[in-house]
């Protein structure tokens, strides 16, 4: 009986709907399960099924966590990491939180020991903390800033991050010109059965924030031009990790040097 | 008038007759010839609050803090008293009246009745400040954002209770004056140079650098006043002398610059309590002293830990017995129960939306309360905690009730429609997802001063804790509870 339990586990284990691959790349919507596990500060786990092949995700690690009465944008890359959580881990991971309700749902830790919060890489300093500056010869280079789903808000330990980047080398090189574009994915995509686009209207305001932004941290905005388009192609961006869908929201800064 | 200079170099235990009462003379009056010494205690119900006044003691007479500025009688001083950390507290208030037999200035029609509509003589016209410690603060409908420039809001506001009659005809939003009566408690003017300490340039919670000053053209942390309506500590001393004080002719400059540099040198805390004697003792860092010299706009989380002032007295020397250990020993506890005890926050702007920590998220009082020393957020802390909005508001029907409507996307936690007795900080950005986010409140001198929150609505410490812990089902333990009232206790 026992061999039986263990043989069928084992077929389970290998069937193609609970197959993971590392690396592959998976985007779907779905509803964000929440685990209570408590680990300390902001280590609760966030799951969540992908219904097309049954499997369950670990979503945590995303810069942008879920609001367990909204369904979610997951975009990820599966990963070979542990499971601490009770999901298959993906890792970078992307959520954006979309308007469309979900009952709330949230799990005991069972046996789960969850993940102690660590200090994201992409941190933003204290301003008292010097930023090194940039060396010359200074080249004309690109900032990215990537954004969750039909949003223009800078996203926590992410965007922060790289805006305080820009801004270092801005000040650096006090650049003759800056241009600033703003990208949508407008095109219609197919996702969990349904098609999603975003605004075009999202290209404008997050081209529009993002100067704003520059402005507020000192750069002249006389030296600003402010574009937008939508249909946005994929991009070489640090920040999206190399998932190329999430490429595609994006804020581009372009520095000019004198 | 001698009060304050009897306990310099007094011992608590010599002085433990003088806790009982309040005299009349802790009130300090404008224009009161009065030195505003380095050091300035005041007993309260739990210990002695004392103030410590940067540089040489200062003659009050002529100086603006302390003089009536406008036709009503009142100046800084009325609702700022050194007795109260600062600030103002009801037993203060309620003594006021019956000294004056409600003839202060701190009674004065404009704000500090019901509503200038109201039989001023009156201590029921006056129920909301006597009672509640609240003063009535116009905001203008539509709204002005901190910088004074027309903001459409994205919501509607009609008025569904209107208990003061100061939301309706004349006085409401649907009036010629075009106003939004929202009643507060005051904020201590004290402990400031964190309030207005730049930790980060961006602000996590609106996804933006901060925002700047169009005067000075200085980020601002947005942390001064419960809905941020003003930047810098000039504009709300400005703000408070056309409001509060009815300034209604020019103000001159250097009047405010003079306000303003004397509240940047006051260091407000308690600074001894009956049970667990001088917070400073036995390697303890309590008291403003520490206030005074330490560094503004650090994060707790990755300096110094909020209140580990009183980190010292988890390990007490065993030569120290009887209810004074045990008090330390709690107030230790109700530190590592602030910064440790974590519960599962939920539903509330400014936490679970819009930065992307999750909704829920697992973390403890110091998410928020997390500049080190003070206890205030580094970040612009606008956050609704409910205690103002419903379903989370206790009931207050003393209170106006407002109902909006977001005329665009729904609240993030709220919905389409929400019911409030105070907009909060969407009365100064004119963003439905604004509503009920209220400033967070300075954490010192708590003893002073009850009652807390924005709307005084706890009139306790331990109502403090029972309301988050109902808020957010944290099941805190009696023992917790009571850890965490004498840690706050002893701010």
């Amino acid at each position: 009986m026992r061999r039986r339990l263990a043989l069928l586990l084992a077929v389970l284990a290998a069937s193609p709907a609970n197959a993971q691959a590392a690396g592959e790349t998976v985007r779907f919507i779905s509803c964000p399960i929440y685990r209570d596990v408590d680990a300390g500060r902001k280590s609760g786990c966030w799951l969540a099924d992908e219904r097309e092949s049954g499997r369950r995700f670990d979503i945590g690690n995303a810069p942008t966590k879920p609001d367990w009465n909204h369904e979610v944008l997951v975009e990820g890359k599966v990963s070979s990491a542990p499971d601490a959580c009770g999901g298959v881990v993906l890792e970078p991971v992307r959520v954006s939180v979309l308007p469309g309700a979900c009952t709330r749902q949230m799990m005991p830790a069972e046996s789960f020991k969850g993940r102690a919060f660590v200090l994201p890489e992409r941190n933003v300093r204290p301003v008292a903390v010097p930023r090194p500056a940039p060396q010359p010869p200074f080249t004309e280079r690109s900032f990215f800033l990537l954004y969750d789903f039909n949003r223009d808000f800078l996203v926590y330990q992410l965007d922060d991050y790289l805006l305080d980047q820009a801004v270092t080398y801005i000040r650096g090189v006090r650049p003759k010109r800056i241009v600033v574009t703003g990208f949508a994915a407008t095109t219609p995509a197919s996702v969990s059965g349904r098609k999603i686009a975003e605004d075009a209207a999202v290209a404008k305001s997050r081209a529009q924030s993002v100067t704003e932004a520059l402005v507020r941290m000192g750069v002249d905005p006389k030296i600003v031009e402010t574009k937008w388009q939508g249909a946005a192609a994929p991009a070489a961006a640090p920040g999206a990790d190399g998932l190329v869908e999430a490429s595609r929201r994006r804020v581009e800064i372009r520095v000019f040097p004198k | 008038m001698l009060r304050h200079l009897i306990f310099l170099g007094l011992s608590v235990a010599a002085l433990a007759g003088a806790f009982a009462q309040r005299a009349p003379s802790d009130w300090w009056a404008p224009n009161d010839v009065r030195t505003f010494e380095r050091q300035t205690d005041y007993a309260n119900d739990t210990g002695i609050v004392r103030t410590l006044l940067a540089g040489a003691p200062m003659e009050t007479v002529g100086h603006p803090f302390f003089t009536p500025l406008g036709p009503n009688g009142r100046a800084c001083i009325t609702c700022h008293q050194p007795a109260s950390a600062m600030g103002l507290s009801t037993d203060t208030i309620r003594e006021r009246w019956e000294t004056t037999k409600g003839k202060d200035p701190l009674f004065a029609t404009i704000d500090g009745s019901n509503c200038p509509t109201l039989k001023q003589d009156d201590p029921k016209s006056h129920s909301l400040l006597l009672e509640r410690g609240l003063i009535r603060i116009e905001r203008d409908w539509p709204v002005k954002d901190a910088a004074g420039r027309a903001v459409k809001p994205d919501f509607k506001l009609e008025v569904v209770r209107d208990p003061t009659g100061c939301n309706s005809g004349e006085w409401g939003p649907g009036g010629k004056k075009g106003k939004v009566s929202v009643y507060r408690r005051p904020r201590p003017v004290s402990n400031l140079k964190y309030l207005v300490a730049i930790g980060f340039a961006f602000d996590p919670k609106d996804g933006m650098p901060l925002d700047i000053d169009p005067e000075t053209g200085k980020p601002s942390n947005s942390n001064l006043l419960a809905d941020a309506r003003a930047y810098t500590l000039q504009a709300q001393a400005r703000d408070a002398m056309r409001t509060h004080l009815g300034v209604e002719n020019a103000i001159d400059a250097a009047k405010v610059q003079q306000i303003v540099d004397f509240e940047l040198r006051l260091s407000t805390a308690q600074a001894s309590d009956r049970r667990g004697g001088p917070l400073d003792a036995a390697g303890a860092q309590g008291g403003p002293m520490t206030l005074e010299t330490s560094q503004p706009g650090q994060l707790g989380s990755q300096g110094r830990a909020v209140w580990s002032e009183f980190e010292a007295w988890e390990k007490l020397p065993a030569s120290l017995t009887g209810e004074q250990r045990e008090f330390r020993e709690s107030v230790a506890r109700g530190a590592k129960v602030f910064r440790e005890k974590t519960f599962l926050i939920t539903d509330s702007a400014g936490i679970n939306s819009p930065i992307g920590f999750g909704n829920p998220v697992r973390n403890s009082c110091v998410f928020c309360h997390n500049m080190s020393q003070m206890g205030n957020d580094v970040a612009p802390g606008q956050v609704d905690l409910g205690t103002t909005t419903q379903p989370f508001a206790d009931p207050a029907p003393h209170l106006p009730l407002f109902r909006v409507t977001c005329l665009g996307a729904p609240h993030p936690h709220y919905g389409k429609v929400i019911y409030t007795s105070d907009p909060g900080f969407a009365m100064t950005t004119g963003k439905c997802a604004d509503v009920g986010k209220i400033t967070l409140q300075s954490m010192r001198g708590l003893a002073a001063r009850a009652p807390y929150f924005s709307n005084g609505s706890a009139k306790t410490l331990m109502d403090v804790v029972n309301f988050y812990d109902r808020r957010y089902h944290i099941g805190y333990s009696e023992k917790e509870k009571q850890d965490l009232v004498n840690l706050m206790s002893v701010l």
